[in-house]
């Protein structure tokens, strides 16, 4: 085994012992350097690395001791080994001496070659093994230092990633408490660190989806796994946005959770498209089912027309059964009508276009003049807005018509009708939308009817009504992602009866529930 | 029109609600012939002359409006009104003067077609 060979420093006033140590020591292969008096080795140990000093007690000048003692006092020399060799001061007085200068150990004379050489071998292995250990020690530190510097790097060039992502991004603790948002996060949100913490948090997420999100994390949290879920969370103007969470568990190299790290992906024109999508897909559907059913009622239903119509005066009836013949045309003037009513549902499902409401309303109040003029009411509308949409024009006409046909007809005796239109913020939803709110001086609702009033079917105009009117309006803003509400008040014998209609004008967070609710 | 009597050409795939408007319009005056496919219409329109024409929109092998262009081709002067079970307009309705839904009643059905024989 080859070894870097190491500097033993042998010190002898006499020269001859100085080439016999010389001799003993050569086998060995180290660097052997010799001192006449304490005086050289002194000069020897400042210029270079010793392992081991072999000196001679008693020497003129500085003795061993002496010569010890100042090696001992520099700190280079601390960790050298030094073995005194001796013919005389033997005592254990002297040994004790020794030890205290921090002498290693002793060698009496006569010197026993293999003794020395196993003596000086062990040293210098033992140096050997320390500059090693220093060595590496100091390859370790610089690693360490290097390390950091990359740490320091990676976390620099981390956050500047983080940040540029589109996505909002954080990390938590194992214990899933946040401890750092990208810049986005601060930018969507307009919320501060401090705003955020100790369930500040809170305050971004959509009440309906709160409790199950906060659910889903703790139970990502406790078991380890990555988590994703999707809800909205509010931007600075106070609408949400859809986004997609998820966020993964960091291992320390132990595979112990260190941290979480999350993104929030804005999905909220994805998910508008996708609505969109499975809306129109459905209204194609329901508009081939309507159109199948319409097809298949309405043909036997005009041939029983036809068939009673022939009946109901045909000579060989008498009176009793013309009477029901008559009967019987009537119910079916009534079937007629219903599948009119319903199966014209979705007529024009082709395609949505812009539709102004405001024109849709004049319209609807045209259609009316007379009976307003004939029932003497009178008309305020105010039209604040042009109330564009996207959507079916006659669909909506449907709908106000029903609404404002309703008023109309709640006016026997004559009264005052006001309609407006209006930009709006929905009640509920916080979405920006349209609002047409149409108001009569009629007979009003009485609280009983209140809850029937969407249920199809109900009617208070027996014959004339269908009972289906509001339940398809209801139906038909619901679709778009909207409400329908009414208020009815009683004081003394006057009435007032508010029906309001909002519509919002971008993709709520609530349009897909609403958009079930359709469909069921 | 012969004898001044209106002579309608009544065209339908089902017998039954081919038969039953028949009578009605027989009842309201009219002389009727029928027809039960687009390709026979036309044969009975190249052989005769008829005032109006009175079919059913959704008909295997042709539909109203086709025969319908047909017609206008044949017998230019013809009335033309189209009735149907659907609730859709056919995209090229505008070929009838009139497109009735078939809900409206027998009623309805006789006032569209003497409106519809007025305009002759």
């Amino acid at each position: 085994m080859t070894h870097e060979p190491v500097n033993i420093l042998m010190v002898d006033d006499q020269p001859g012992k100085l080439l016999s140590y010389e001799a003993i020591l050569n086998p060995l292969g180290e660097n052997l350097i010799k001192a006449n008096s304490g005086r050289e080795a002194l000069e020897v140990l400042l210029k270079a690395d010793i392992a081991i000093v072999l000196m001679d007690v008693s020497m003129p000048d500085i003795d061993g001791f002496q010569l010890a003692d100042m090696i001992r006092e520099h700190p280079r020399f601390q960790q050298t080994a030094i073995i005194f060799i001796s013919a005389v001061h033997l005592s254990d007085l002297d040994r004790l001496k020794g030890y205290e200068r921090g002498a290693v150990d002793y060698i009496s004379v006569p010197v026993v070659p293999e003794l020395l050489r196993a003596k000086v071998t062990i040293f210098a292995e033992l140096y050997r093994k320390t500059q090693q250990l220093e060595r590496l020690n100091h390859e370790l530190e610089q690693r360490v230092a290097d390390r950091t510097e990359e740490l320091r790097e990676s976390e620099g060039q981390f956050r500047s990633l983080a940040n540029s992502i589109p996505q909002l991004a954080w990390m938590a603790h194992p214990n899933g408490d946040r401890f750092w948002y990208n810049q986005r996060w601060y930018d969507y949100t307009g919320k501060t660190f401090d705003e955020l913490k100790d369930g500040g948090w809170k305050a971004i997420h959509h009440p309906d989806h709160l409790d199950r999100v906060q659910n889903s994390y703790t139970s990502s949290v406790e078991s380890g796994q990555p988590w994703e879920d999707t809800f909205p969370l509010r931007g600075t103007d106070g609408s949400y946005r859809w986004f997609l969470s998820r966020a993964v568990p960091i291992y320390d190299v132990n595979g112990k959770i260190a941290r979480w790290f999350g993104t929030n992906t804005d999905i909220t024109e994805r998910k508008q498209a996708e609505e969109a999508l499975v809306k129109s897909e459905r209204f194609a559907a329901m508009g081939r089912l309507a159109g199948i059913i319409a097809h298949e009622i309405n043909n036997p239903l005009e041939a029983i027309s036809n068939a009673f119509y022939l009946l109901r005066d045909h000579p060989s009836l008498d009176e009793e059964a013309r009477y029901f013949a008559k009967l019987a045309e009537e119910e079916l003037k009534r079937v007629a009508h219903i599948t009119k009513q319903t199966l014209s549902f979705y007529r024009e499902s082709q395609q949505a276009v812009q539709v102004a409401l405001a024109e849709v309303l004049e319209n609807v109040i045209e259609l009316q003049s007379r009976r307003l003029q004939v029932g003497g009411i009178i008309l305020e509308k105010r039209l604040a807005t042009d109330g564009v949409i996207h959507g079916y024009p006659v669909e909506l006409k449907q709908v106000f018509l029903n609404i404002i046909g309703n008023a109309v007809q709640a006016m026997p005796n004559g009264g005052r009708l006001r309609i407006d239109l209006r930009e709006s913020w929905g009640r509920n939803n916080g979405h920006f939308g349209v609002r047409v709110s149409v108001h009569d001086t009629g007979v009003g609702i009485p609280p009983e009817h209140a809850r029937k009033i969407f249920e199809p079917f109900f009617s208070t105009k027996d014959a004339k009504g269908t009972g289906l009117g509001l339940w398809i309006s209801k139906g038909i803003i619901q679709k778009y992602g909207g409400t329908i509400r009414f208020r009815s008040m009683r004081r003394g014998e006057r009435c007032a009866t508010c029906f309001s209609v909002f519509i919002p004008t971008a993709v709520s967070a609530e349009s897909k529930e609403a958009a079930q609710v359709l469909v069921a | 029109m012969s004898d001044g009597i209106p002579v309608i050409l009544c065209v339908d795939d089902e017998p039954n609600a081919l038969v039953l408007r028949k009578l009605v319009l027989q009842k309201a005056g009219y002389e009727v012939i029928t027809a039960s496919s687009g390709k026979q219409a036309l044969e009975m329109a190249e052989s005769r002359p008829i005032d109006l024409l009175l079919s059913d929109q959704l008909m295997p092998g042709m539909t109203g409006t086709q025969l319908a262009k047909q017609i206008r081709v044949i017998a230019p002067k013809t009335r033309i009104v189209l009735i149907s079970g659907v609730n859709e307009m056919p995209p090229d309705a505008s070929v009838a003067d009139v497109f009735l839904s078939k809900v409206e009643g027998p009623d309805a059905l006789c006032n569209t077609v003497a409106s519809a024989l007025s305009k002759l």
